[in-house]
């Protein structure tokens, strides 16, 4: 990408007017002005940014919401700061209560990392805090609150690094911020998860469910399958903990019926950078009618992996190139995974286009993959195990459920990998505490199982390209290419009748100490989830390379573990210091699933 | 390998022993300890019996505290119209809660039952429980009662959901007391002593508020019943209930 010819970056001014783009700021932050990156004036680049954190009463939809803004903005002013630069923010708090802005896969001194409690004691009301940091990286990041709740009220914005060069790889580009919004205080939201589980959850299983399967299957595997859950008391459809039942799903700070617009001229090449600043959702994102080009992962380039969806995680962001040619308008369709809503907007050719917004999909169930049982869906067919008719059941359910084929394309996946250089991870044993993890752990993977090859639930029969992690290759190797001298493994584990959320078990405030790396050192993160539902874990001041059979592997800032998932994770601890490690779903981070990482 | 990573993640854990688990202590912890609390009436509701009587019903709960540790009240009892008597206090228990396994339970605590009346001896017990969650999610709990005579009482609940659509439950419910030894002051005789089988239809108007409607039947069992039919009293009783579950 860096080679494209300067001369064809044009800063081609849009076709709207100064008037047009303000009468549109009054509802969104006006970075996100329809014509793109050539809006430069809304952009902050200066030497010094200031950044004022308040409490503003927003417009979102036809409502009054309690947002956080910053400098008058939900989401944030857009960041934007150059590689080798030094950058200097400062900022206010003119909240009542105390804040922070973490800078979300920036690489930094521990004391700029922005997290109360690790970094620095946090700003209090009324403070300024001058950040200030070598900038030597590029790429799409962004930044948030680290502070209670207070990214769920929109305190959050994108921070785009240009490379030395200035070369963005496009003729226009457009950062896209996808967020969740629920007009109820965020601290009642996490109350309502700790004493009533499944409190937002309005696509539970009902008798006719269970009737429906009975008759389409029979009793006898109906009996099975329900059997097994009921017997791990845990739900199939237990997808997303917080909804479309309370959250307004935001692209750029406006609600589907706004129809957020980026504009582009036909024949130009569009860079799209996108942000996931949920608390809770993750997207589903497409295009209908453009494939899209992915050439960064968390900010890191990768090489080119065409695709027309890909699902991001909770704090994942992604940079995809797009050619439009014709003069018509696209949707931006970013559903939530659990298919409850969407966020949307246009890519347009002119103002006031809209192109047709997909249908939502039917939620999906979780599979037996799910359980921790995927090694026995690979044996099935071979072996006489005494499972078999469980299993057997248990897959043509799935297979009912995903379309057909995928999951014995993923099987075969995985066979192709044990034959030919299996993922590091898979020779891996993992092996459980003795008491399971405690009364934090409602569940243990019995057979956790590389899924890197596995777009997600609810996509296993998208009739599309979706991109998979193992799609995911770094455009160039990477400094340290030593091999890890040691193996840290960590269990993500929660019980969700109590809605607590762990590492092994236990919770931020049950450990004595941090997870200790040595500086220096290389070494491998083994990561098994013990839980149903999906969780990005989010690991301040270091990159994460993905063991997913590529060379060279893909950085991540943020890696998304499906249920009774393992994978496996090289790092170079060479960032001294104290760093937060933790699950980017806020509410799971709120209810423990944190921990410290020291450095030394 | 597995037992070296886990001896040097070991020797990392107490050599920083000292330390807590934020970085420095006069710093406020990244994700705080969450205390809260619920109040929770599973049953308010009016019976109309077959012997024509009304009678107003509650069953409550309340909890407050943190994952593990929780304090927890529980009150249930019931007031027939124009009877003459006074309320009858099947229980207010004050109980401390722990969390011993990832869907149960035990609590241990205090109780009174018996009518709310100056005359009346309340019935003060010891009463240790085990309430949770059981596989195929039967929500359950069993107490055992122990008073100041010594004498043991059982009183089981078990309650199941199904879901008819996402706001609309059918929920039976079964009650089973039972005394594990005879009480000479409160007139109790070993053996089975009483049965409850509910069945109530729930609308949810929010998560926090749901009408219902129900039937139930109740049965008086072993030695009770005998007595019960000596004295030519009915062992059996069979009723219609509306009310509402909620909470806050």
């Amino acid at each position: 990408m860096h080679d494209i010819a300067q001369g064809r970056r044009k800063f081609v001014l849009g076709a709207l007017g100064v008037g047009a783009a303000a009468a549109l700021s009054r509802i969104a932050p006006v970075w996100a002005a329809p014509q793109g990156r050539n809006f430069k004036d809304q952009v902050l680049t200066s030497d010094v940014i200031h950044l004022d954190i308040a409490n503003a009463r927003m417009p979102i939809g036809h409502k009054l919401g309690n947002a956080i803004a910053i400098n008058g903005q939900m989401p944030g002013p857009l960041i934007r700061l150059r590689e080798g630069q030094r950058a200097n923010l400062h900022v206010s708090n003119q909240l009542n209560e105390d804040t922070s802005i973490h800078w979300h896969g920036i690489l930094l001194p521990e004391n700029m990392d922005g997290v109360p409690g690790v970094s620095f004691a946090g700003i209090k009301p009324g403070e300024t805090f001058k950040y200030a940091f070598d900038v030597e990286q590029y790429g799409t990041y962004w930044y948030h609150s680290h502070s209670g709740v207070q990214e769920q009220r929109g305190h959050l914005g994108p921070l785009v690094i240009e490379p030395k060069d200035g070369d963005i790889g496009a003729d226009r580009e457009h950062t896209i911020v996808l967020s969740d919004w629920t007009f109820a205080d965020p601290h009642d939201v996490l109350r309502k998860l700790k004493v009533a589980e499944g409190y937002y959850n309005y696509q539970k299983r009902t008798i006719f469910d269970t009737l429906d399967d009975v008759s389409e299957q029979g009793l006898a595997k109906t009996w099975k399958q329900r059997e097994m859950w009921g017997d791990m008391r845990m739900s199939p459809r237990d997808i997303a903990d917080v909804t479309g039942s309370t959250y307004t799903y935001l692209m750029n700070g406006r609600t589907p019926d706004d129809n957020w617009q980026a504009l582009f001229s036909p024949g130009e090449k569009v860079r799209l950078r996108i942000i996931n600043g949920s608390a809770m959702t993750f997207f589903d994102f497409r295009i209908p009618g453009l494939e899209m080009t992915v050439v960064a992962a968390d900010g890191q380039p990768v090489k080119p992996v065409k695709i027309d969806e890909f699902r991001i995680g909770v704090a994942e962001v992604y940079d995809v190139i797009v050619e439009p040619k014709s003069a018509k308008p696209f949707t931006f369709f970013a559903e939530s995974f659990d298919r409850s809503g969407f966020a949307r907007g246009t890519l347009t050719p002119q103002l006031g286009m809209s192109a047709p917004i997909p249908a939502r999909r039917e939620m999906t169930e979780r599979g037996m993959a799910a359980m921790g049982m995927g090694s026995m869906k690979m044996n099935d067919n071979s072996s006489g195990m005494n499972m078999s008719s469980d299993t057997q059941g248990s897959m043509q359910n799935m297979d009912k459920m995903s379309g057909s084929g995928h999951q014995s394309k993923a099987s075969a996946h995985s066979h192709a990998n044990a034959e030919s250089g299996a993922l590091p991870v898979e020779n891996i044993t993992i092996e459980h505490d003795d008491d399971h993890h405690g009364a934090g752990a409602a569940m243990i993977a019995k057979n956790p199982q590389s899924r890197l090859d596995e777009p997600g639930i609810g996509l296993e029969d998208a009739p599309r390209r979706v991109l998979v992690y193992t799609d995911l290759e770094g455009a160039h190797p990477w400094p340290d290419e030593r091999e890890p001298s040691r193996q840290i493994e960590l269990h993500l584990t929660g019980n969700m009748e109590r809605y607590m959320w762990s590492f092994d078990g236990v919770k931020f405030n049950e450990v004595d100490g941090p997870v200790n790396f040595k500086f220096g050192e290389r070494l491998r993160l083994v990561m098994v989830n013990d839980t149903m539902m999906d969780h990005p874990i989010h690991l301040h001041g270091m990159w994460m390379e993905l063991e997913n059979g590529n060379y060279p592997r893909p950085r991540k800032h943020t890696i998304n573990l499906k249920p009774s998932e393992k994978v496996s994770l090289l790092i170079t601890a060479d960032a001294p210091g104290n760093w937060a490690f933790h699950c980017h779903l806020l509410y799971h981070m709120e209810a423990g699933m944190f921990r410290v990482v020291n450095v030394s | 390998m597995k037992n070296i990573n886990k001896s040097i993640l070991l020797v990392g854990t107490l050599s920083c022993f000292s330390t807590q688990a934020q970085v420095k202590p006069e710093w406020p912890s990244p994700v705080p300890e969450i205390i809260t609390g619920q109040v929770f009436f599973d049953r308010l509701e009016l019976t109309r019996t077959n012997a024509r009587e009304n009678r107003a019903v509650w069953d409550m709960q309340a909890w407050y505290g943190s994952d593990y540790h929780r304090a927890v009240f529980k009150s249930e009892g019931e007031n027939t119209q124009n009877d003459g008597k006074p309320t009858d206090l099947e229980r207010a228990e004050l109980l401390y809660g722990y969390l011993v396994s990832p869907f149960w339970s035990f609590q241990v605590g205090a109780g009174v039952k018996g009518e709310l009346s100056s005359e009346s001896n309340l019935e003060e017990y010891a009463v240790f429980s085990f309430s949770g969650l059981a596989p195929y999610w039967f929500e359950m709990e069993n107490s055992l009662r122990i008073n100041k005579e010594g004498d043991i009482q059982f009183v089981g609940e078990a309650e199941y959901e199904w879901l008819l659509s996402q706001t609309s439950y059918l929920q039976p419910r079964i009650e089973l007391v039972a005394n594990i030894t005879d009480s000479e002051k409160y007139d109790r005789e070993s053996g089975f002593s009483d049965i409850r089988i509910g069945l109530r239809y729930r609308q949810e108007i929010a998560r926090e508020f749901a009408p219902y409607i129900g039937v139930y039947w109740s049965e008086s069992l072993g030695n009770k019943r005998d007595k019960l039919k000596r004295l030519g009293e009915d062992t059996s009783e069979k009723g219609i209930v509306i009310g509402a579950r909620l909470w806050f």
